[in-house]
């Protein structure tokens, strides 16, 4: 039997989010949703899917020391808050290897990068994360 | 009496949190339920209010209820377990009030229980992960000290306040702690000692952090107040909620669940008593401060500072250290808190000789997912 952990359903449903950063776009009043929503503020239910934009500024980070059993392996991690296009999403920021250097309003860009993987035999998660445009060197 | 109360809080037990290696949930919740029904003179109880929130994941056991019931000898009442993250005590008291609230006489029995120390340090912070969105937040790592991390940076440089300011609130909690019977950490700490724990995710130190802890806690919680002794009730409570992605939320500087929730009240800004927030993480309780309505946004950490939350003063927060001293249970941190803020309104001892007439309990889900507040008075 496979020594598998993680569900691949729940993974491959999420994949239009994980990969290509797909939102949802209320037809109505205009408003981007991601993570999708099933009904807008504004009452409406009809969406357009849009993709983010692959660029954006870093509002605010931190440098995790203490992961999950999942990310042992990558420690440490960093998470920003990054702005795309006024929708902000939560991410890891990689290619970083100083983050001290990282400054307010950094300009960011989406990148597809490996996330985890489960175990030995399972599969390898991917999705995007966010690469500072200007490095942190 | 005077008042006219939801429910009142007719016996209480805390077991003291720590690493229970030798006692499973069984032991724990029968030496919990036990001496809190044998506090309130043994009523006849309507139904077992079971909070948990890592029964299944470290216990390895779904239905827990009957194992639980079946262990204690307590029969002929139905267990039901609510689970709400690390908020599951605050809202299952809250369903165990309106239930005691539809009730002419009549008791319920609640327990809030947990043990994270069944599993590793790295196991216990993926469970805690779960607090988050698993889809799009802790499937890219994320755990709750990275939102509380963010939220302290935002709101250190908003407010031009130094780490050194929010080193104050481990050293407040360690102190009372360092009084309180039942609180896991009982030592002192100096502001040399929290500038050098490990970070964790910057500017959040390891001295920043709730300790994890096995702990079981129970209150009896009638319709009519217990007789016997001075009663405590329970006059009111609130609920709100915050959007469940972090990143979405328009203000990373104010817990906007807790801002709801307080609405159920007159504004506090005047409140005279005792405080007891969900400070899983020192900033959450900074903040819940501030969106309690005590004080001003931006204030409480000059405040905290200056001595105006300590015991004596007008406001009294964690008189008992809070999660940080006493540890974090999980699902039966919020019961901790309602039954320590209950020994605080009785004055039991250590809290005797503080004259407080009235406390506000508000136990939170993750960071700043749902919120409940309730307001605790003593009936005379």
């Amino acid at each position: 039997m496979v020594d598998q952990s993680l569900s691949v359903p729940k993974y491959w449903r999420r994949i239009p989010q994980y990969y290509r950063l797909t939102a949802l776009k209320c037809r109505k009043c205009g408003r981007v949703y991601f993570p999708p929503r099933a009904i807008c503020d504004c009452g409406s239910r009809e969406f357009d899917e849009v993709e983010l934009p692959r660029r954006g500024r870093l509002i605010e980070f931190t440098v995790l020391r203490s992961v999950t059993s999942d990310f042992e392996k990558q420690r440490p991690l960093i998470f920003g808050i990054v702005d795309l296009n006024g929708v902000r999403v939560l991410g890891q920021l990689v290619d970083c290897p100083n983050p001290e250097k990282l400054s307010d309003n950094a300009e960011v860009e989406v990148v597809f990068r490996r996330v985890k993987e489960d175990s030995d035999y399972g599969i390898i998660y991917y999705g995007f994360k966010l690469r500072p445009l200007k490095g942190c060197w | 009496m005077g008042i006219s109360a939801l429910g009142y809080i007719n016996g209480v037990h805390v077991i003291p949190p720590g690493r229970y290696y030798d006692k499973g949930y069984r032991e724990l919740f029968a030496e919990a339920a036990l001496k809190a029904l044998e506090s309130a003179g043994n009523p006849d109880i309507k139904a077992i209010y079971i909070a948990s929130a890592l029964s299944e994941l470290t216990g390895e056991q779904l239905a827990i209820g009957n194992i639980l019931r079946d262990y204690s000898g307590i029969r002929n009442a139905p267990s039901i377990r609510v689970e709400n993250g690390d908020g599951s005590g605050g809202f299952a008291f809250m369903v165990a009030l309106n239930h005691v609230a539809s009730m002419n006489d009549g008791c319920v029995l609640l327990v809030g229980i947990d043990k994270p120390h069944e599993v590793t340090s790295l196991k216990q912070n993926k469970y805690a992960s779960y607090l988050l969105d698993s889809d799009y937040e802790s499937y890219f790592g994320a755990t709750p000290v990275v939102l509380a991390a963010l939220m302290a940076k935002q709101y250190l440089k908003n407010y031009e306040y130094k780490y050194e300011d929010l080193a104050a609130w481990a050293i407040k909690m360690h102190e009372r702690g360092a009084k309180t019977p039942f609180a896991y950490f009982k030592r002192a700490a100096k502001l040399k000692d929290v500038l050098e724990s490990e970070l964790v995710a910057d500017p959040l130190r390891l001295y920043d952090v709730s300790p994890f802890v096995d702990g079981a806690a129970a209150l009896v919680l009638c319709s009519k107040p217990n007789t016997r002794d001075q009663a405590v009730g329970v006059l009111g409570y609130g609920f709100g909620a915050s959007n469940s992605y972090f990143a979405s939320r328009n203000d990373y500087t104010a817990l906007m669940s807790v801002i709801e929730a307080v609405k159920a009240f007159n504004p506090l800004n005047d409140f005279n008593g005792i405080v007891s927030v969900h400070d899983t993480y020192s900033i959450l309780g900074v903040l819940a401060l501030e969106s309690l309505g005590l004080c001003k946004r931006g204030s409480a950490l000059r405040l905290l500072n200056e001595g105006y939350f300590d015991p004596g003063g007008k406001v009294m927060v964690n008189l008992d250290g809070g999660l940080k001293a006493v540890g974090n249970s999980m699902g039966a941190s919020g019961v901790y808190q309602l039954a320590s803020a209950t020994m605080q309104l009785r004055g039991d001892k250590p809290f005797n000789g503080l004259n407080a007439e009235a406390a506000v309990v508000e136990d939170m889900v993750g960071v700043d997912q749902e919120s409940v507040v309730f307001m605790l008075k003593v009936v005379k």
